[in-house]
């Protein structure tokens, strides 16, 4: 007997039970769903980390020295360990593509009547996303720009000259282009920092996209970007915030594992701490606990899952005991034991596929009003995730169907025949 | 010999109070081409006997050899080939699948024998044309009479062309006309050579067969044996002879009420018509 003949008949029999094919596929479908709905959400909430990590960029050392060494006054004399990290990074060559300074500069920034102490957030009210804030300051090398991936659109970026010559000059992200200066052209304007002036010198393109929104990257877009050497007029006490971008992802261990132990040289014993760390490990970190959440739900979905297999079992048990005068006119006209262990698998492998496909029907509708509603985003389930779910709900099927399928095939034909 | 059994047993609750012996040691021989009627009261184990004979029941004791093979030494799917291929069964209860169409109830011992669609189909149609019921191939089996539904489990059982008819108070549920024409059919076909076993408990009925064996309280008590018809068997010449016979009333089954009438001059045993009349 061939496979599209048991299909067939397999059809023919859930048709002509149709109300309680219905209930089987009703028993299995809100499992599926569910399962499919979070797998699907998790798929994209790690895609979503994912391009929220992207955007602040990759391959990238986050390093922080401090030490607390004072004079009689209590001034803190720690040494400026950019230098020395920056001949360092050269050593290392090829490794290294750039390393910068990455410490927030304190002040209050005034163009005309725009006033950075005045500035609120705003977000937009469907999306969140970030649209207005105050700006953030950062001291910079020239290579700031290297190490977090920004891109000059219009005039310069800063120089090795801007630092050495203590140039007051800035470069500034996108959104606080549109913050102190609308629809006006920046370039070569003086914005007020702490009443000193400082000039735009360039733009860089903007970093959020439709695909990698979100606080993360319209954060980095609201930056204005100063020399490290502007830390002269402005104040503040040494940089102790580092960053260093490395060219392959294999070399983050690496570099991490050198630069830690060489700056703690530069510290004083028990009076200061190095810390070298990589973003991506907080990502790693991250996506981890995001699979854990998947895990423990997809297991309480796993669970109602299983409750439907049961509930599918039930289902065939009752109808091999309802049809067992069928099976033996069947094993009296000549079908193998076999015959009969394929048809009520097929048939039982139909019905879940069948509460497979309204599942994904169902569980791709979760996933997009799930994406929607928690995290702002369009979550389409991935094929895999699709094809996975119906494949699983068929053996699904196969597995709890093959307890009845096997008593129905281990019936004695006279006594199934007996049967009425 | 095509059946032959050895002193056979089927008892139910061995040794236990509610032990039953349904067979209690029966020795039966039946040859090609015969038409053999098992008579017996309600509960003397005709069934159970014809189950065995049918492969559908082994025996508790004794030997069953078809065609010489020990059935006891087949495995389950080659008892599934022989019920398929060698065996036709007519059941009282006709035994349709009341979800499948009338041509889909013909078809489905050749899907088991994997026949392939369009001549599957053919060969359903031409068994359902031999019955008369072709008409009716699109129907559900709760949608005929009793006799129609008869026919349509006969085209079943013949639909694969077997060797042996075993029929199981075929007529049991009908009126005696249409159990007459069912009658009819059986006779055509062991016209045609086909070795048939005829369960009844009606005498009248058994009188359309060649032979009688009687049995009792799971015992064979008479045994007509094989008086002349079995001369007939499996002999080309012989079944030539009487296919003339078979033919005559072959296209107009609604007249076989008649059939053993016109079959007299085949059965020598004249009595047998007077019982059928009665
Ligand atoms: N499965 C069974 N368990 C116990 N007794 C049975 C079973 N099947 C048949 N019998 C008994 O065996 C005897 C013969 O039954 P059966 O062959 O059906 O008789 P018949 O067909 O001649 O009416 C009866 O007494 C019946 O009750
Ligand atoms: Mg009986």
């Amino acid at each position: 007997m061939n496979l599209l003949q048991s299909f067939k008949m397999a059809w023919r029999s859930i048709k002509g039970k149709r109300g309680r094919s219905v209930l089987t596929v009703l028993s299995i479908f809100i499992g599926i769903a569910a399962v499919m709905t979070i797998v699907s959400v998790m798929e994209g909430m790690q895609e979503y980390t994912r391009q929220q990590y992207a955007a602040m960029g990759s391959n990238k050392i986050d390093v922080s020295v401090y030490s607390w060494t004072y004079d009689e006054d209590g001034n803190n004399i720690s040494k400026d360990y950019f230098p020395i990290l920056e001949e360092y990074c050269k050593s290392l060559g090829d490794m290294v593509v750039g390393v910068t300074p990455n410490s927030r500069a304190n002040g209050t920034v005034v163009y005309g009547t725009v006033n950075s102490a005045n500035i609120e957030y705003k977000y937009d009210e469907e999306t969140w996303e970030l649209l207005q804030a105050p700006p953030q300051m950062y001291y910079a090398s020239p290579q700031y720009s290297l190490v977090n991936e920004y891109e000059i659109t219009r005039g310069r970026d800063l120089t090795y000259l801007d630092v050495e010559k203590y140039n007051q000059v800035c470069v500034l992200g996108s959104m606080a282009v549109k913050t102190f200066f609308g629809n006006v052209d920046p370039l070569g304007r003086e914005l007020q920092i702490n009443g000193n002036k400082f000039q735009v010198i360039g733009i860089y393109k903007q970093k959020a996209t439709a695909s990698s929104q979100g606080y993360q990257a319209n954060q980095m877009d609201n930056v204005i970007i100063l020399p490290y050497s502007a830390r002269r007029l402005l104040g503040g006490s040494v940089d102790n915030q580092f960053q260093i971008k490395v060219s392959k992802s294999e070399y983050i261990k690496d570099v991490i594992s050198r630069v830690g132990p060489y700056m703690r040289n530069f510290i004083p014993e028990n009076a200061g701490s190095v810390d070298a760390y990589s973003q991506s490990t907080w990502q790693e970190y991250e996506t981890e606990q995001l699979s854990m959440i998947g895990l423990v739900l997809g297991g309480i979905a796993a669970i109602s899952l299983i409750v439907g297999g049961i509930g599918i079992m039930n289902i065939m048990l009752v109808s091999v005991t309802e049809r067992t005068k069928e099976i033996g006119i069947r094993r009296a006209i000549g079908a193998r034991r076999s015959s009969i262990v394929s048809q009520f698998l097929i048939e039982a492998g139909m019905l879940c596929g069948m509460g497979g496909i309204v599942g994904i029907i169902v569980g791709t509708i979760g996933s997009l009003v799930l994406g929607k509603l928690m995290y702002k985003i369009v979550i389409w389930p991935s094929p895999i995730v699709t094809l996975g779910t119906f494949a699983f709900s068929v053996a699904l099927g196969l597995l709890f169907g093959s307890y009845p399928a096997s008593k129905a095939s281990k019936l004695q034909p006279v006594e199934a025949l007996r049967a009425e | 010999m095509l059946i032959e059994t050895k002193d056979i047993y089927k008892i139910y609750d061995e040794g236990k109070e509610s032990e039953v012996r349904a067979l209690n040691g029966v020795s039966l021989n039946i040859d090609k081409g015969e038409f053999v009627a098992i008579i017996g009261q309600s509960g003397s184990g005709k069934s159970t006997l014809m189950n065995m004979l049918g492969c559908l029941d082994v025996p508790t004791r004794g030997t069953y050899l078809l065609r010489g093979t020990d059935v006891k030494k087949l495995s389950d799917n080659e008892l599934s080939k022989i019920r398929n291929k060698e065996i036709g069964f007519i059941f009282q209860q006709y035994n349709l699948i009341q979800s499948l169409t009338v041509q889909e109830n013909v078809e489905l011992p050749l899907i088991y024998q994997g026949v392939d669609a369009s001549k599957r189909a053919e060969m359903a149609r031409q068994a359902l044309e031999k019955m008369g019921i072709l008409d009716k191939a699109a129907s559900r089996p709760t949608q005929l009479s009793g006799g129609q539904q008869q026919r349509v489990a006969i085209a079943r059982a013949i639909a694969t062309r077997p060797e042996i008819i075993m029929a199981d108070e075929p007529t049991g549920a009908l009126d005696s006309r249409t159990g007459a024409d069912i009658l009819g059919f059986l006779r055509q076909f062991n016209d045609d050579g086909t070795t048939v076993i005829l369960i009844t408990h009606d005498n009248s009925i058994a009188a359309s067969a060649d032979r009688r064996v009687r049995i009792s309280d799971g015992l064979i008590t008479e045994d007509t044996g094989t008086v002349g018809p079995v001369s007939y068997s499996g002999e080309d010449d012989a079944g030539s002879m009487r296919k003339p016979a078979s033919a005559a009333h072959a296209p107009a089954p609604e007249t076989l009420a008649a059939a053993p009438q016109t079959a007299e001059p085949t059965i020598p045993a004249s009595n047998d018509k007077e019982v059928s009349e009665g």
